[in-house]
């Protein structure tokens, strides 16, 4: 095992209960609703939708390991012969089922996530084993949760982004991760089968910069809740990535097509703060519907860091392991470590980059990192005359409303 | 040429008669249960008080909670516009508006203003009705008062009693508490303010309490609440005459403006 047995297993506790799966049907059902009504969907938006909704009984071809975050790669999995798939939740109405476990202030996606973990039927049980990276304080006692369920592997994160002394580190953390992985799949890790791997998930990275680019070039190309559709079904569903390649490329090809006839007068905004997870779209809905058009994003689930490629010269197995830990780690944008530079910095780069008008800050409520970064970044791009709207929600629907006034009145002041 | 601003707010709904140079009427009703009769209904007070016919109206505004769901207006503006414009064009005594408060039923805004009038920035409660007009009529009516009562009661109180405001339904349970401890009902109704006031202010303080600071809104009529404010912030605020139109009055002159540009009816 890759950590002493915890002497305090419990046993797990399920939420089975049928009303509460039928209401987590009827939020999905009712974001496809709101999905179906977007303007200029690309003709080919249904294989990623069904791809994602049908991701919970996707048919079994190996075995399948379920990650947290951005921090695990996907392709040590792939390299080991096994199905990945990311389960983390934006259901609200898992939020409900995970307050049977959890209670008091914990973040939405936390809950909702041990809520979908404690479903039977849900996708993250048709898992063998879960990768749960140790990065803000609500995910690492969420691994403590999961490994009552089966087995878990808490993936530790350095406290800084120091490369030059945490990457020898981190790739040995990726190591033990690897002989992880090998002992739910069966097959050990290969050179050759890491080197594939890599280029699979860099072409899929290679698409979704190319999406970026279109939508930066032609914001009406397509909408960025279609746009996270299709990036969110590469990540959400254990179908292999081969068959989303083709459909993706399809359809970004499709998008690079796309001239608008007439000016496009919408103010371009740059979207940062916390993840936006399938299938709470909510922040991104209000801003399309209130006349915006984001461009880009830093979001974790979003275009700009799945567009991040895994570079490396060499093919030595340390080599493609350091380039894993390089975009997978060290060039995250996530709040968990001691300071934001690496966002702050993504952030005034695309705003000067995409001609943005300004920037919305997500602060998903009870993410105590992304909220104790909110007053610095404000006052950072306060002094430099970036005009900056903080969208403070959850994942229910019924402060939509008082979301709508707050981008209209901030879409005022930019025109 | 005529123009009229509807606020259709989540209490009550107003609406502003304005000709270019005079307000011509201004309505305040109780709301009807769907916001599309509130603003038929509070549009057609409007113009019976100015003795209009409604034909006589070119265009209207419409903003607010229900500025959506009203079903009609040939121009739907947020409220935070709308009080900017409204506030900035009554004006006051002491000069320019600079930061205008607005305490809704509902929602309680703090819009700051550049020097052109415009919204330079602006901070909203957050989804919960701690900090707005709601609290105060949620624990009024706990206490067995009417507002005016529970508003007079605040003003005659002298003592200071600490309460929270950071839900309005706890809130309630500890007006039960304070009033089995037999702490009077005046300390009750102060403390009741003071609550609210300490949070409103912090949502001040963040965008900055410049001067002039106009307090408009449903809320500007409670005088308690005026005191109390005026009292943690350290400056005097400005209230307008009739301060729960001020936002029906700028989407008025939000409607009116196209209607001065001569701009083409289609």
């Amino acid at each position: 095992m890759t950590r002493p047995e915890s002497p305090y297993r419990l046993p797990p506790r399920w939420t089975d209960r049928p009303a509460l799966l039928r209401k987590q049907q009827a939020v999905i059902a009712e974001q496809q609703r709101r999905l179906q009504e977007l303007p200029a969907r690309p003709p080919t938006i249904g294989f990623f939708e069904q791809r994602l909704i049908s991701a919970p009984t996707a048919p079994k071809r190996a075995p399948r390991i379920g990650l947290l975050c951005q921090f695990a790669p996907p392709e040590l999995v792939w390299a080991a012969g096994g199905e990945a798939v990311r389960f983390d939740c934006g259901n609200s109405a898992a939020v409900m089922a995970g307050e049977e476990l959890v209670t008091g202030d914990i973040c939405p996606l936390v809950k909702a996530t041990l809520g979908q973990v404690a479903s039977p039927a849900a996708l993250p049980n048709s898992c063998d084993a879960w990768i749960v990276p140790a990065s803000c304080d609500a995910k690492k006692k969420l691994a403590e949760w999961l490994a009552d369920y089966k087995p878990v592997f808490p993936l530790p994160l350095p406290p800084t982004l120091d490369s030059a002394r945490y990457s020898t580190w981190v790739v040995s953390e990726f190591e033990r991760l690897a002989d992880f992985i090998a002992s739910i799949t069966h097959r050990r890790i290969r050179r050759q089968a890491l080197q594939a791997a890599l280029a699979l998930g860099n072409q899929r990275a290679a698409l979704i910069r190319r999406l970026h680019e279109a939508r930066l070039a032609q914001p009406g190309a397509m909408s960025l809740q279609d746009a996270f559709l299709l990036v969110q079904s590469s990540l959400f569903s254990p179908e292999p990535i081969e068959t989303w390649i083709p459909e993706a490329e399809m359809t970004i090809r499709h998008a690079e097509a796309f001239r608008a006839s007439r000016h496009r007068l919408r103010p371009r905004l740059v979207l940062t703060g916390a993840p936006i997870v399938w299938p709470n779209f909510k922040p991104i809905q209000v801003l399309e519907e209130c006349g915006a058009d984001v461009v880009s994003d830093t979001l974790c689930t979003g275009l700009q860091t799945c567009a991040d490629p895994a570079r490396t010269d060499e093919s030595s197995m340390n080599a493609l392991l350091r380039a894993l830990a390089a975009r997978s780690v060290f060039g995250s944008l996530c709040p968990c470590f001691t300071d934001a530079t690496n966002r702050f910095n993504r952030v005034l780069d695309l705003v000067e980059r995409t001609h943005a008008r300004g920037v919305v800050h997500y602060a998903l409520r009870l993410c105590q990192p992304f909220d104790l970064e909110t007053g610095r970044l404000e006052q950072l791009l306060k002094a430099r005359g970036i005009p900056l709207l903080t969208l403070r929600t959850d994942y229910s629907l019924e402060d939509t409303e008082q979301l709508r006034v707050r981008v209209e009145a901030f879409l005022e002041t930019l025109v | 040429m005529i123009a009229a601003g509807l606020d259709i707010g989540s209490t009550t709904s107003k609406a502003v008669l304005f000709d270019g140079e005079r307000i011509l009427a201004r309505a305040v009703i109780p709301n009807a249960i769907l916001p599309s009769e509130s603003a038929r209904d509070v549009l057609s007070l409007a113009c019976t008080q100015a003795g209009l016919d409604e034909e006589t109206i070119k265009a209207v505004a419409v903003t607010g909670y229900g500025r959506r769901l009203a079903g009609f207006g040939d121009l739907i503006i947020t409220e935070i516009r709308a009080s900017a414009l409204g506030a900035r064009f009554l004006g006051s005594p002491h000069g320019p508006i600079r930061t205008v408060l607005d305490l809704g039923g509902q929602d309680t805004k703090v819009i700051a203003l550049a020097d052109d009038g415009q919204v330079q920035d602006f901070a909203m409660n957050d989804k919960c009705a701690a900090g707005t007009g709601r609290f105060l009529e949620m624990l009024a009516r706990k206490l067995d008062c009417s507002m005016a009562e529970f508003i007079e009661a605040a003003l005659a109180s002298t003592a200071a009693i600490h309460m929270n405001a950071t839900c309005a339904v706890f809130a309630e349970s500890e007006v039960v508490s304070l009033l089995a401890r037999n702490v009077p009902k005046t300390d009750i109704a102060a403390a009741a303010h003071q609550a609210i006031a300490d949070r409103i202010a912090a949502m001040v303080r963040r965008i900055g309490a410049r001067e002039v600071l106009a307090f408009v809104g449903g809320g500007a009529l409670n005088r308690a609440l005026l005191a109390t404010l005026e009292e943690n912030l350290g400056i005097r605020l400005w209230v307008p005459e009739s301060p729960q139109t001020v936002v029906a009055l700028g989407a008025a002159l939000a409607a009116f403006q196209p209607l001065s540009l001569g701009s083409p009816r289609s």
